[in-house]
């Protein structure tokens, strides 16, 4: 350091910052445009966000295929590395935030969500997210994720006039900070054994007999209990179900997706680049979480009759998918390759079943399954969207893109770790029963006639279209997703 | 592109084609037209399938289709067709044509139905169709579970929405059961596949199957017990066959036809495709185990069907004892077992298919087929009960007839099979099953007399008032209130390919043992 200014690589930390100054633009825009008057003129902040995230996405195209580093220390360990791990998250990032940008639009009707702050808090805790995929160390780790979590509460909490959003918003908030306190501790310990903040080095640390050892796992742990927190495994899942449902449809798709994939960036990254020597602690705790996460979120899932509700669970089920390979990592230490993939494809699939959620919800705010009766004849372009990612979650064919998703997940288990794939391979069944149940329900006639009509605005129309575009694709060519995502971890 | 990457790609195409092209015109045009479309289809994928099994005799070597589908998974594309399989998908298209030209008569009635409800059950089942052909096809085990699972969605739609209108509830649990039960075995299936797959480092079955497959240690044998497992599943193995009867039963007729004749065979094909090559006969208890499962299936069926009182179960359950001839014969790891588990497998499509639409014809006529119900057919419907009584006796095994030679040579497998198994078990395993066959007969014997005789004419109405005729009728019932009509010119032509077959086969298994021998010997190193 010397003191000297630090030279920064502009590029890399082009599209972290392109989400942040569009954070700015669209409260500014706002602030002056004043409360808007016409349907149209309430679609700007919205529209600003979506073009700030092509802007960024157009910056991380720019970036593939080369790896920089940016934040150095002593020129070799750096705090924010743009590599292709990095890549796929900000796909997942950039593309969730802006599907959930669009299905924030359909809040516009009822005038009770401003839509101007509400975008700029969605954009600053892409921010985060984006951000927590490129950090390197510790600290950035720690504060990339409060700037993911910290908007999220005010998002849950951003509807005037509903309680039960609020006290969503407060139980989110109490869980969260709680998880940071644990993970900080975790991180503290282990800071105190290694004696640095990067996880190169700490890797370095650990692997040469860095001590005490038993405060190092028990850093290890702390960590990861805090990061549990943020993927909503088992036992640390209870705040989800209510802070979904309490949530606009909006902003629990984007919890399920794009703060879980955070969450998840966070202990990819802890756990392989940062504790990759203590993999015979870690991997065993990971696989009994795995296994505990899916089948308590499946088996929560089977009674539910809220359409949202259901897909907390389901989606803390889904986790449990996505944990499975970190029980792996002991003995094929490409196995997180497998995580990757399987958070890749749930995301968009995931994002699916929440953007049809929303336009039924415009209908039907009460969410209850036979709410979605007649969706197919009524509403075909909403129905078979739902349908496919249906089929997809429960990774069944035509969902073929969630059909391999498992597969990936199940390559990496069996042969290291088979009880866990058996255990799954149970789960998968028990997860098909809810799934088949709402399925059922699209395809039956409604029984009320329609009076009320749904109402799609164009922002979810596109949502829906883009979910559904990207589930068709990677179906008929999963290759394209799963070889250069497969590829990284390799 | 070579022919054989046409023919074989196209096998899958052309019905997916056709039922897409059906769903979309039943939508915006007529529904006769877009029937239409569908049983042209149908018939467009047997034309079809008649080349890809003129294409076989090149065997698997060389000829078909191999690309990366997935290269990071190592997945590939891989397509062929054999001895072995070839009947089987010539059968698996004849079938659907059947299914698809009785749907032209009518369909079945559907509670949730609304306008043009005929022609997604068509579309439907096309799109089974090209399941069933991808799983017959694949050489690759990954593709081979992707096209086993493709099938499972819209059948399960066609028991869910289409089957016994009498009682709805009963009918969506025996779709979900049927479901849930087949996913369970898919996936453990798959967890099987990647195991394998971690020994030999791929998942193509030509080259594993090439090689003679002797692992020591605990992972080949959990492979080969959970591929089993799941193909267990599906075939039934007893006691895995819980979610069949009422499967079969409360679907519709099409859906019995297909669930019998054609799914069924994908257990069966998989077993001889795809676990015989991962299975070392030297295991002292998987083999075995198999082996006598599919005897107790036998026995136990054959009881449970002299106990049955309504047809359409007592045939689901006389599947399952079918289904157990054919991998008694696929246990004995010889020559003659897999190809008398072949036979059996094409014996069974063509005879139970045709005693599912027997059923399912008495079904739309009497509106039952409680056989405490069902009296004296001979005297009215003379050609309908002729032609039951026809396939019953093919069915049981007559000499002569298609269902003799398949369970006769796994009988005579089992008697002298291969080295590396316990011989006296497979004697004595040999000995029920054919006492499994004097049961089936006992059976199918008994509801013939039941259901069939008596003393015919009007008289017999007022004895039995419940056997009127199903009130409405439905717009096909043209004909008296009184007296239903009898086999209807359409059902003839939906009905005599398989009794054609049936006599055939009958006569001259020659033609599908000799193509089938060739193939296991070139499969199978070990044969």
């Amino acid at each position: 350091m010397g003191g000297a200014v630090q030279s920064i690589d502009w590029w890399a930390v082009a599209p972290t910052l392109t989400l942040a100054i569009t954070a700015i633009v669209v409260l500014l825009v706002d602030a002056f445009l004043g409360p808007p008057r016409t349907r149209a003129r309430a679609l700007v902040p919205a529209t600003l966000t979506v073009l700030g995230i092509v802007a960024a996405a157009v910056a991380a195209v720019s970036l593939r295929g080369e790896t920089r580093s940016t934040f150095c220390v002593e020129s070799t360990v750096c705090s924010y590395v743009v590599d292709p791990f990095t890549l796929v998250f900000w796909a997942i990032v950039l593309f969730g935030t802006a599907v959930v940008a669009l299905l924030g639009t359909a809040a516009i009707g009822d005038g009770a969500t401003p839509q101007g702050e509400w975008n700029f808090l969605l954009l600053c805790s892409a921010t985060g997210a984006m951000a927590i995929a490129a950090s390197r160390d510790l600290i950035t780790l720690v504060v990339s994720l409060e700037v993911v979590s910290l908007p999220a509460f005010a998002l849950v909490g951003l509807h005037r006039g509903d309680a039960k959003s609020a006290e969503a918003a407060v139980k989110f908030f109490l869980v969260s900070v709680i998880s940071t306190a644990v993970m900080l501790m975790g991180v503290s310990l282990v800071y105190g054994v290694t004696g640095s903040v990067f996880l190169d080095q700490i890797d370095t640390a650990l692997a040469s007999g860095a001590s005490p050892v038993r405060v190092a796992v028990a850093g290890t742990l702390l960590t990861i209990v805090g990061l549990a927190f943020k993927v909503a495994a088992v036992p640390f899942h209870m705040w989800v179900p209510d802070t979904y449902v309490g949530a606009p449809v909006a902003i629990a798709a984007y919890l399920s997706v794009v703060s879980k994939a955070a969450g998840f960036v966070g202990l990819m990254l802890v756990l392989t680049f940062g504790l990759q020597s203590f993999v015979d602690v870690w991997a065993p705790l990971m696989a009994v979480l795995a296994a505990l996460t899916m089948t308590i979120g499946n088996v929560l899932a089977l009674w539910q009759q809220h359409a949202v509700r259901l897909l907390a669970w389901s989606s803390v089920a889904q986790a449990g998918y996505i944990l499975v390979p970190f029980g792996a990592a002991a003995s094929a230490p490409s196995a997180l390759g497998a995580s990757l993939g399987y958070l890749t494809i749930y995301a968009f699939v995931n994002l699916g079943a929440f953007a049809v959620a929303a336009v039924v919800g415009t209908r039907y705010p009460r969410q209850r399954l036979s709410d979605y009766r007649g969706l197919i004849r009524e509403k075909p372009g909403a129905g078979w969207a739902l349908a496919f990612a249906l089929v997809a979650l429960a990774g069944l064919p035509p969902g073929i893109v969630g059909l391999f998703a498992k597969v990936v997940v199940f390559d990496a288990a069996a042969g290291t770790v088979t009880w866990l794939a058996v255990v799954m391979a149970i789960n998968v069944v028990i997860g098909l029963v809810y799934y088949a149940r709402w399925l059922m329900e699209l395809f039956r006639p409604s029984d009320v006639e329609a009076g009320s009509t749904y109402d799609v605005p164009i922002g979810v129309g596109v949502a829906i279209g883009m979910t559904f575009t990207a589930g068709i694709l990677f179906s008929v060519f999963p290759g394209l997703l799963l070889d250069p995502v497969l590829a990284i971890l390799r | 592109m070579s022919a054989s990457t046409i023919a074989l790609n196209g096998l899958i195409g052309v019905p997916f084609l056709f039922a897409v092209a059906a769903a979309l015109l039943g939508r915006r045009t007529s529904d006769r037209l877009a029937i239409a479309v569908a049983v042209t289809g149908a018939f467009a994928t047997f034309g079809w399938s008649v080349w890809v099994a003129v294409l076989s005799r090149d065997g698997l070597s060389g000829s078909g289709v191999d690309t990366a589908w997935i290269a990071s998974l190592d997945i590939r594309w891989h397509l062929g067709v054999d001895g072995i399989s070839a009947p089987l998908v010539l059968m698996t298209t004849l079938v659907f044509v059947c299914a698809l030209v009785s749907l032209l008569r009518h369909a079945p009635a559907d509670v949730d139905g609304g306008p043009n409800r005929r022609v997604s059950l068509a579309a439907l089942l096309l799109v089974i169709e090209a399941g069933v052909l991808g799983s017959f096809l694949a050489l690759d085990m990954v593709l081979f579970f992707v096209f086993f699972e493709v099938a499972l969605i819209p059948m399960w739609f066609v028991i869910n929405s289409w089957g016994d209108v009498s009682d709805v509830v009963a009918r969506r649990r025996a779709a979900t059961r049927f479901l849930l039960f087949t996913v369970l075995g898919s996936a453990l299936m798959l967890v099987g596949f990647l195991l394998v797959r971690s020994v030999t480092g791929t998942f193509d079955i030509v080259e594993i199957a090439s090689t003679t497959y002797a692992s020591s240690g605990v992972t080949p044998v959990l492979a080969s017990v959970l591929i089993g497992l799941g193909l267990a599943v599906k075939t039934p193995l007893w006691p895995l066959h819980i979610w069949l009867p009422d499967a079969h039963a409360k679907a519709p007729t099409v859906g019995s036809v297909v669930l019998a004749a054609v799914l069924l065979k994908l257990g069966t094909y998989g077993f001889i495709r795809f676990w015989l090559p991962v299975t070392d006969p030297a295991w002292e208890l998987v083999v075995p185990v198999v082996a006598a499962l599919a005897v107790v299936g036998i026995i136990y069926a054959a009881l449970a069907c002299l106990a049955q009182t309504d047809l359409k179960r007592l045939i689901a359950y006389s599947s399952v004892g079918h289904m157990g001839f054919v991998i008694l014969g696929v246990a004995t790891f010889t020559l003659g077992g897999v190809q008398a588990a072949v036979f059996a497998s094409v014996a069974h499509g063509l005879i139970t298919g045709l005693l599912f639409f027997v059923a399912g014809a008495i079904k739309d006529r009497y509106g039952t087929t409680d056989l405490a119900k069902l009296r004296v057919l001979y005297g009215r419907l003379p050609r309908l009960a002729g032609v039951f009584a026809f396939a019953a006796i093919a069915s049981l095994g007559l000499p002569g007839l298609a269902g003799f030679w398949g369970e006769m040579l796994s009988i005579r497998a089992a008697v002298d099979q291969s080295a590396a198994l316990p011989e006296s078990t497979f004697v004595v395993l040999a000995v029920i099953a054919a006492f499994g066959v004097i049961l089936t007969s006992a059976y199918f014997l008994a509801v013939m007399r039941s259901m069939l005789q008596g003393s015919g004419g009007h008289a017999n109405i007022e004895q039995y008032p419940s056997v009127e005729p199903h009130p409405g009728g439905g717009p096909h019932l043209t004909e008296t209130p009184v007296e239903a009509a009898d086999v209807h010119a359409l059902e003839w032509v939906a009905w005599s390919p398989l009794i054609a077959l049936t006599l055939v086969f009958g006569v001259a298994p020659g033609l599908l043992l000799s193509p089938v021998s060739d193939a296991v010997s070139s499969f199978l190193a070990g044969m």
